[in-house]
């Protein structure tokens, strides 16, 4: 373990130092996932510009779960975001040799290897969103759940990166898999918004067979007012390790069977 | 002179069409992933009229809204062009001498491989999204609200949404040469494209001076034209006028990717090969 967590910083810092050489890169993809947040931010604006509350939801507590469900994500994709690339190129060219002839796990130096900096568009963004939103409902808030949802965050990123796993595992049985990984993806946005908008199929889609909804709205809920406690933080933590546990086999079976490119 | 045209370039649109046709599963895949972001605003939507006490949301009823979601969404996808990204990169690397030595233009090349992708994106997207749409809107109103006139002008507008951001996909694979990072200069061009171009949020509903203000730019033209002629919202004039700048603005683009071609070829220098 320690040894990991050494060689994770060798890679970071390794990372800063091409980083320092591409600043233009960095604040260019930073700067497109903030701006297309804020623009998000304007549509939801205009709505309660004309409606009090969505649903029983208020626009704070709104700006709440959106803002939340931004972090979990941000992390994953600051530290885990090589895993795309498994899905579109690295299997399928062959390159994956790389990773098989290191001492050490194929799967920790896969994800490790990259880390990628754009994510602090939608890291700062979810931060401000969520000091925002807790100084407009401060008295709402109830302080020791700030404990329990900070102990949640590394769960539901869990639930993001094990998805992807998964997803991304399916390259070594198929060669390509960026589009699968994409698809099961972009369900992450539905848990921006409170799971009570919409119908029963997306809510059981959401909840238990692509589970993102625990990565934002229901730590969320549980925070702001305290619903459903039992199922919000134990059902997170339960599950992303479940997940996470499918997802080591998923890897595990997949790396077994993967053939090099020819030649 | 048209007959050798065609023999010049039907063969890029049956190279773009074989292509598509091998990545079909990846396609598929992919749209079923962009197009989840229309559910989730139907969804939203829904709650919102839900949440009010009148029937209209500035102006657009429950019914407007989905055929925006879906119809702007399906604009966008149709109309979008990024078969010329590799232009910068081929004068860059010196690979453009393979183009500068071939009979046929650079942007024709381009533009026919493109339109024998989109011969499989139509067949797999315009039908289920159109007749959707329409089976829903019937069934919410009870009465057929398809207006074959509407969507005549709607198909031809869309067209030149294309051939607008074909052009100005060009200008833009220029510039992103300059600019190196692909994929943060396109997520921010294109974020701001669908955020002018009325694709993200209804032009309608920003304030009547900025609204004024887009309708002249040439990003309007781009999804909002095509959508408000779909949903009725334009009279025939308002239709007339705004295709007449849609062409307008395909002329210009066209214009201005050629000045640049032109004086990016006089400046390359190849070495070897």
């Amino acid at each position: 373990m320690r040894r990991a967590l050494r060689l994770h910083r060798i890679f970071i810092s390794q990372h800063m130092k091409r980083l320092m050489e591409y600043k233009l890169d960095f604040t260019m993809g930073a700067l497109g996932l903030f701006i297309s947040q804020v623009i998000q931010l304007l549509f939801l604006g205009i709505i309660f510009s004309q409606i009090p509350n969505l649903k029983g939801w208020s626009f704070n507590e709104i700006l709440f779960i959106y803002g939340f469900s931004l972090i979990p994500k941000g992390i994953d994709h600051l530290l885990f975001d090589n895993l795309w690339m498994i899905g579109y190129q690295i299997v399928n060219k062959g390159e994956f040799d790389k990773y098989l002839t290191r001492p050490i796990n194929s799967l920790f130096y896969v994800t490790v290897e990259n880390f990628q900096v754009d994510a602090f568009g939608e890291l700062i963004m979810g931060i401000v969103l969520v000091a925002y939103s807790v100084v407009q409902l401060l008295s709402h808030i109830v302080w020791y759940r700030i404990f329990v949802l900070l102990l949640i965050v590394p769960f539901a990123v869990l639930i993001f990166t094990s998805l992807k796993i998964i997803t991304a595992s399916i390259a070594f049985w198929t060669k390509q898999s960026g589009h699968v990984i994409h698809m099961v993806y972009m369900v992450n946005d539905f848990a921006k918004y409170p799971v009570t908008i919409y119908n029963n199929v997306v809510k059981v889609i959401i909840t238990y067979i692509l589970p993102f909804a625990f990565t934002a709205y229901y730590p969320a809920g549980y925070f702001l007012r305290g619903q459903d406690g039992l199922f919000s933080v134990v059902g997170t933590i339960l599950i992303s390790v479940t997940l996470f546990g499918i997802s080591l086999f998923v890897w595990n079976k997949g790396v077994k069977s993967y053939e090099s490119a020819g030649s | 002179m048209m007959k050798s045209f065609f023999r010049t370039y039907m063969p890029f649109a049956k190279a773009g069409t074989q292509q598509m046709m091998a990545y079909k599963v990846n396609f598929i895949f992919h749209l079923i992933g962009e197009i989840m972001s229309c559910f989730i605003m139907f969804f939203i939507w829904k709650a919102v009229f839900t949440s009010t006490d009148g029937k209209t949301f500035m102006g657009f009823t429950m019914n407007d809204m989905i055929v925006y979601i879906f119809i702007s969404f399906m604009t966008g996808y149709l109309s979008y062009s990024d078969g010329a990204f590799v232009l910068g990169e081929e004068i860059r690397d010196g690979s453009v001498s393979m183009r500068l030595i071939k009979p046929c233009s650079f942007d024709m090349c381009f533009l026919f491989q493109e339109i024998g992708n989109r011969v499989i994106s139509y067949g797999i997207i315009f039908v289920p999204i159109v007749a959707g749409v329409e089976i829903y809107r019937y069934f919410l109103m009870g009465s057929v609200q398809f207006n074959v006139g509407n969507f005549i002008m709607f198909f031809i507008s869309l067209q030149f949404a294309y051939l607008i951001n074909f052009y100005f996909n060009i200008i833009y694979g220029f510039l992103a040469f300059y600019l190196k990072n692909l994929w943060g200069t396109t997520l921010i061009k294109d974020v701001i494209v669908n955020f002018l171009s009325g694709a993200t949020i209804p032009l309608a509903f920003m304030p009547f001076a900025l609204q004024t203000f887009l309708t002249y730019l040439p990003f309007s033209s781009l999804s909002y034209t095509p959508v408000m002629i779909y949903m009725g919202m334009y009279t025939w004039d308002k239709i007339l006028f705004s295709m007449a700048l849609q062409i307008f603005w395909i002329f210009a683009f066209w214009g201005i990717s050629k000045l640049i071609w032109r004086s990016a070829i006089r400046r390359i220098c190849v070495q070897g090969g």
